[in-house]
């Protein structure tokens, strides 16, 4: 318990801007809405016959950008991006912390394991990780609501939240298991980020080219692709399944490969 | 000639304080003890004449000139060990110090060799990665970093922390030696045994200020001995009560007192007595140093 | 020179992984662009259809964007994403990196003042980014006659490829100000992560929201490809804009740096 509450106050700052910063997100992308909304023509339909490839690069990806709700769902990548990012930096450095700060020495002189530290450090990273899916679920359900003159949304926003969840947890749990397996403390976070940029890199070539469909699986950003989410009303099982499974053989990897290795002091 | 001079110096950190008015002097071959207790301001002082910290007020000269302004021609001939030592990790002993060496403009193969030379003499491996040494071995690091280009001025902020004793010894030494050379030294220290080994003055810092300069000798004379007595009988307290007679302790058959004064008239005493055993200390400059503190703190 | 040499020496092995990994980006894009031509034909006949206002917001024209140079620039952004981080990452780490390292103490007692040890950590850093941008230039003219279904002027793909050493440069200063403005910089990422994300994404929902004065905002939104392709050269006001920043930023770290108490790392 020690542990969890130490590490809740030490992120304590960093997470109350990273809430500021949704916010701003959420908030200034709907506020362009109402900017939009002029235009005034349905272009579901006119886009309905672009290819694939040339729409990704204009940045549309199928959504009505008349309706809030289809704003929100271009929102909702950038969303994604920012909550990814923030789930990587947090488990690379809740795992490495102790180690770049020259505190593991103090930390585990004492009565404790090092997979309980590990438990209370996990702990700690999912309530935050949850405090941030909150802040962006009410923000967006504001927001939302205040630009889109009347158009519910609740269920669209409840599914992508969902999928933000998920999202998040399997980076996060890709942070901790970076810094559980590798020595040097500070390469761990370069590298969990690195993989948030490449499952970018990876979704935008999925987009581009149908021929490149199946790495789809190598990009959480594809599991829950907005467009996908709001379209069907619910997750897709694979791809919940899939979440899954990432999540938990990088949880288990964190406790082994982190319980097994030498400590940098 | 001074090598350091400081005139009212004064640094705060923001409101906290950091060294008050403290003036310095430090003459040419000098080994100058800079004393007190952790916080009291002895790194804050080393650190501003590194030019590491800028002082708020007053001013420090090192060879006659500016630390504030001149910091490069003054470092070019300061070796400087700091309490903690930290290096890159990335690097070994050799390159830590070839790096080190490539700043002075001395002549690169002189200090090549005494960085070998001084290796040998600590039985430090060059070869290894500096992640990989012991604090104690980094720490020699420091020591020939800081030595290696035979600087005029040599500061040392609490350098033994982490040495063992042989080290220590060999340390000190070498510390003589260099100061035979012609090096000036400014040590400080919170353990006093070291500086009364190695001194010729002491300056005693506490809060911020200089409170006491001092030849280390004078303040060794001018002091007290500790009189520590085996007696055969139980001692009778009256028999010590002679003038100059201080912390005065009995027990079972053990006597020991403080006495400053003429011996003549301790002796005389004690030729009255039926001794088993008989001390003469000279009293540490723990407790002299003491004394100043507990004087300061009365006023 | 000796910091400098240094510097240089520990960023080899970053350098290196760098300038693959971005070399390696090209190569991925830049492979699906005869897929893409083939797209375009039907792309030009729906997109002509779009109502005026429509095409101006998306900021389509239609000319430039369906040639060799239109892909690259695309691609372009996710690699100037990346360079970015790079150029922040320097930056801010080469600056902190004796502080969080506890060498300042070494550093600093040697005969050098702060401004020559900034002014060499800084010319490595550019040095670099100078490096890295000339290895992605090559490499991408090189992929550009590989995929080129037609002619093309290597002058605009190179011009096209010079405002990622501009953005760079950019979060190069910005790296090296933060660097001197957050006492105690624990993780060089923690830092440059979310700046660099977060003007990432003020860009680009900037842009498909079609709101032009975000571009001032975002480095990502300087040097418009579309503009580059159609002009065959950079905005001088932008250009104003980053040596403004650049200017400042860089003396400001100069000066914070210089006047920087270095306590006792304990």
């Amino acid at each position: 318990m020690n542990i969890y509450l130490r590490e809740m106050k030490a992120h304590r700052t960093g997470l109350i801007w990273w809430c500021v910063g949704m916010v701003g997100l959420v908030a200034s992308g709907m506020a362009k809405y109402d900017a939009y909304q002029g235009a005034g023509v349905s272009i579901e339909e006119l886009f309905a016959t672009v290819p694939k490839g040339v729409m990704v690069i204009f940045g549309m990806t199928g959504f009505d950008l008349t309706k809030a709700s289809g704003f929100y769902g271009v929102l909702f990548l950038y969303i994604a991006l920012m909550a990814a990012i923030h789930a990587a930096l947090l488990g690379s450095h809740l795992i490495s912390k102790e180690e770049r700060d020259r505190t593991s020495e103090f930390l585990y002189a004492k009565p404790v394991s090092r997979s309980s530290a590990l438990t209370s450090k996990l702990l700690a990273g999912l309530t935050m990780v949850v405090i941030l899916n909150i802040a962006t679920l009410l923000s967006s359900f504001y927001f939302v609501d205040f630009f889109g003159k009347g158009e519910s949304i609740t269920a669209d926003i409840l599914i992508l939240m969902a999928g933000l969840f998920l999202l998040q947890l399997i980076f996060f749990t890709i942070g901790t298991v970076a810094a559980g397996v590798v020595r040097r403390p500070k390469a761990a976070p370069s590298i969990a980020t690195s993989f948030v940029y490449l499952a970018l890199l990876v979704s935008y070539l999925v987009n581009m080219n149908e021929n490149l469909d199946f790495l789809k699986y190598l990009s959480p950003f594809k599991y829950f692709d907005a467009a996908i989410l709001m379209a069907d009303g619910r997750l897709d099982p694979v791809y919940v399944a899939l979440s899954v499974v990432i999540v938990v053989l990088a949880v288990f990897g964190t406790y082994r490969f982190y319980s097994a290795r030498d400590l940098t002091v | 000639m001074n090598v350091i001079e400081t005139t009212k110096l004064t640094k705060y950190y923001g409101k906290s304080r950091g060294i008050v008015d403290v003036d310095m002097t430090v003459t040419e071959g000098e080994i100058y003890g800079f004393i007190g207790p952790n916080g009291a301001g002895k790194s804050t002082t080393i650190r501003t004449l590194l030019g590491l910290i800028h002082p708020t007020s007053g001013s420090a000269t090192i060879f006659g000139k500016d630390v504030t302004t001149s910091g490069p021609a003054i470092r070019e001939e300061v070796g400087y060990l700091p309490s903690e030592v930290f290096y890159y990790d990335d690097m070994r002993v050799i390159d830590l110090l070839r790096y080190s060496a490539s700043f002075y403009k001395k002549d690169r193969k002189a200090i090549e060799q005494r960085i070998k030379h001084l290796a040998e003499l600590f039985d430090l491996d060059l070869k290894k990665k500096i992640d990989d040494l012991s604090y104690g071995n980094k720490k020699k690091v420091g020591i020939i970093q800081g030595l290696a280009h035979e600087p005029k001025l040599i500061i040392l902020d609490e350098p033994t922390g982490g040495l063992d004793p042989l080290i220590q010894q060999q340390f000190f030494h070498l510390l003589k030696e260099e100061n035979e050379k012609g090096a000036t030294i400014l040590f400080s220290s919170h353990i006093l045994s070291e500086v009364q080994k190695l001194c010729d003055r002491v300056a005693i810092i506490k809060d911020g200020s200089i409170i006491k300069v001092e030849q280390i000798k004078t303040l060794l004379e001018n002091s007290t001995k500790r009189f520590k007595l085996e007696l055969v009988n139980m001692p009778d307290a009256s028999a010590f009560a002679i003038e100059g007679v201080s912390d005065l302790a009995l027990v079972n058959h053990s006597v020991s007192f403080l006495y400053r004064g003429r011996i003549n008239e301790i002796t005389k005493m004690l030729a009255g007595q039926d001794l088993i055993d008989f001390l003469v200390e000279e009293p540490d400059l723990e407790e002299i140093f003491m004394h100043y503190y507990q004087k300061e703190d009365v006023q | 020179m000796n910091v400098f040499l240094r510097e240089l020496n520990a960023y080899r092995k970053s350098t290196v992984i760098w300038c693959a990994s971005l070399s390696a980006i090209l190569l991925i894009f830049m492979s699906l662009y005869p897929a893409f031509t083939n797209d375009v034909t039907a792309a030009k006949q729906v997109l002509e259809q779009f109502p005026e206002t429509l095409r101006t917001a998306l900021n389509i024209s239609l000319s430039s964007f369906f040639t060799i140079y239109g892909f690259y620039g695309y691609l372009l952004s996710f690699a100037i994403l990346a360079g970015s981080i790079q150029a922040m990452n320097i930056g801010t780490g080469i600056i902190s990196k004796e502080v969080s390292g506890k060498t300042a103490d070494f550093l600093l007692s040697k005969p050098m003042t702060r401004a020559q040890v900034v002014s060499a950590k800084l010319a490595a850093a550019l040095t670099i980014i100078v490096i890295t941008n000339v290895v992605f230039a090559g490499v991408s003219y090189l992929v550009a006659l590989m995929v080129a279904t037609e002619k093309f002027a290597a002058g605009t793909l190179f011009l096209l490829a010079s405002t990622m050493f501009l953005v760079q440069l950019i979060f190069l200063a910005l790296g090296a100000l933060f660097a001197v403005l957050i006492p105690k910089i624990k993780s060089v990422i923690a830092v440059s992560m979310p700046t660099v994300f977060t003007l990432y994404i003020i860009g680009t929902l900037g842009d498909v929201l079609g709101n032009d004065k975000v571009r001032y905002l975002s480095p990502f939104k300087f040097f418009d490809t579309t503009y580059i392709i159609k002009n065959v050269s950079l905005e001088g006001k932008f250009l104003a804009i980053e040596a403004a920043i650049v200017v400042v930023a860089v003396a400001a770290s100069y000066i914070i740096y210089i006047k920087k108490d270095v306590r006792a790392s304990a």
